[in-house]
């Protein structure tokens, strides 16, 4: 299959914080249509590698390329954001076009109509008057990828999106971004400390974690083999298919 | 003469103090919703602080060396710059190793100290410094009344013009910096807004009040459940119901300003309160 054209690569970038690498070497391209998933264990540096492939953070030697001005959308962690604003579901997807308005300009008719398309879009559009910390776990999930969509993103990057959540609300999350995903060419970036969440959507994945300097990527059936998950998770690792979906599990009593 | 003969007869004394309880108040009340929802509520009590030791310095300066410092603008920009500088000091730092409310308690502890040391080495102006302190200031000269009218107009503008980018920035600063937005540019609009609202209001209400003003309001509009302009909206009206109604009820009760306000500002919590309760989610 051709890949479409690259939106964004880091080019043997040393990634990190203040003056402290964390990581070096780091080659990583997203094209559009690509849907990559940043695997690693909780502390490893996924969110770093995140933050510097949108450019939040500054790389700290090697290079970030960027072709061409990209529409990013992101959706951080939901714990991260505060349901305590008295903001509606609504209000909160606006926000989404604030990047895009610039200053001094106020949203309009046609930005009240994409967060309605993008509520729509995730399943929820009836709750976009209700205040966002009313809503359930699930649903404000749902909220911020709306909001992320509101900005008519090109590469969509999403943070452990299903932390904390039950395996039906997990699926149900997922299941939204398969979606997406499968409507065109968006580009979607995902991190997560679950294989198992990510190994039956995902396309590409890249493995990382800092404190062992690993930094992997390749397709899914590439990474998907004993080699690359035993330098993941420092034990053997296996993969299982059961009613069509992909289960990893360690190997009890399995070596490396 | 009958107490509202009398009131309505010393119109000179109370006209300037009302006119700046209101400006205050509304202001206070408004910039209030975003130290509420930021949790950063301490931090306006610190920066509080930090302006009052700007007055100490000022009146120091005066009685001690002689520079010339007896005017209220003079001393009400010591104190703006010492909260402005306090403001972008806090946001700017955040040590990885220490809580926030390290740093914010550090700052008001050591900013209180300097306001205790320094009003018991001052002779003549310590009387001031005290009720300034906690709101006993009655008289209001004009320059500072223009001040606080500056400063408000000031504020208005910047949140009306900037209002989408501020709360972005504040709600979810993380999603706004992917998105690009400059977080710490808007962090700063905010910081310096609060950061000059709050001395110029000390200097009249004294530092009890404003403390009180940046949290009751909006306390209490977000216990009614409004949304965010409403919560805005609410905030400032109590804002300026809870400093001119506590300074026209300090004058016929004759009690200390600036306790007043705080408690016509508590009062304001009883609406949502009662429909917290009667809700049964108290």
């Amino acid at each position: 299959m051709t890949r479409g054209p690259v939106l964004v690569a880091l080019r043997g970038a040393t990634i990190g914080y203040g003056r402290r690498g964390l990581l070096a070497g780091v080659e990583l391209e997203v094209a559009a249509g690509d849907f990559l998933a940043l695997v690693g264990p909780n502390g490893g540096g996924k969110t770093t590698v995140l933050r510097s492939l949108l450019g939040a953070l500054r790389v700290l030697a090697g290079r970030r390329e960027l072709p061409r001005p990209l529409r990013v959308g992101y959706v951080p962690q939901r714990d991260h954001v505060d349901a305590i604003w008295p903001l509606t579901a609504g209000e909160v997807v606006l926000m989404g076009r604030t990047p895009g308005l610039g200053i001094l300009r106020r949203p309009g008719p046609v930005d009240h109509r994409r967060v309605a398309g993008a509520l729509e879009q995730v399943g929820i559009g009836e709750l976009s008057g209700r205040r966002y910390g009313d809503l359930s776990g699930g649903q404000r999930q749902r909220t911020l990828i709306a909001r992320a969509l509101a900005a008519e993103p090109e590469l969509l990057a999403v943070d452990e999106p299903t932390n904390g959540m039950d395996p039906a609300a997990e699926l149900s999350t997922m299941d939204v971004l398969r979606d997406l995903h499968a409507g065109g060419t968006l580009a979607i970036v995902m991190v997560s400390h679950r294989l198992d969440a990510v190994a039956n959507y995902a396309r590409t994945l890249a493995f990382v974690d800092k404190e062992r300097g690993l930094f992997r990527v390749g397709s899914l059936d590439e990474m998907l083999r004993p080699e690359p998950l035993s330098a993941l998770y420092g034990r053997a690792v296996e993969v299982r298919e059961e009613g069509g979906r992909r289960m990893v599990q360690p190997v009890i009593g399995g070596r490396p | 003469m009958s107490a509202l003969g009398g009131f309505l007869a010393a119109r000179e004394i109370w006209q300037a103090p009302l006119l700046a309880s209101v400006m205050g108040g509304a202001l206070l009340g408004f910039l209030g919703v975003y130290v509420v929802l930021r949790r950063t509520v301490f931090v306006s009590a610190a920066l509080t602080q930090i302006s009052t030791v700007g007055l100490v310095v000022g009146l120091f300066l005066e009685e001690r060396l002689h520079v010339e410092a007896e005017h209220a603008h003079h001393q009400l920009g010591m104190a703006m710059g010492f909260a402005v500088a306090g403001a972008l000091l806090l946001g700017a730092l955040r040590p990885r190793r220490l809580p926030a409310e390290a740093t914010v308690g550090a700052a008001w502890v050591i900013a209180s100290a300097a306001v205790v040391l320094g009003i018991s080495r001052l002779v003549h102006a310590s009387h001031d410094l005290g009720g300034m302190v906690f709101g006993n200031a009655v008289a209001v000269p004009d320059d500072e009344l223009w001040m606080i009218a500056a400063v408000a107009l000031l504020c208005a503008a910047l949140h009306l013009a900037f209002a989408k980018e501020i709360t972005f920035a504040s709600f979810d600063p993380e999603t706004a910096t992917a998105l690009g937005l400059r977080v710490r540019t808007w962090d700063a609009v905010l910081s310096l807004t609060i950061g000059l609202a709050i001395p110029a209001s000390a200097r009249a209400l004294g530092a009890l009040p404003v403390f009180a003003l940046l949290t009751l309001p909006a306390s209490a509009a977000l216990l009614l459940g409004l949304r965010l302009r409403g919560v805005f909206l609410v905030a400032t009206a109590v804002g300026v119901l809870s400093a001119a109604g506590g300074y026209l009820a300090s004058w016929f009760a004759e009690t200390p300003t600036g306790a007043t306000m705080v408690l016509v500002a508590a009062l304001a919590l009883l609406p949502g309160a009662l429909r917290w309760a009667r809700l049964g989610r108290a």
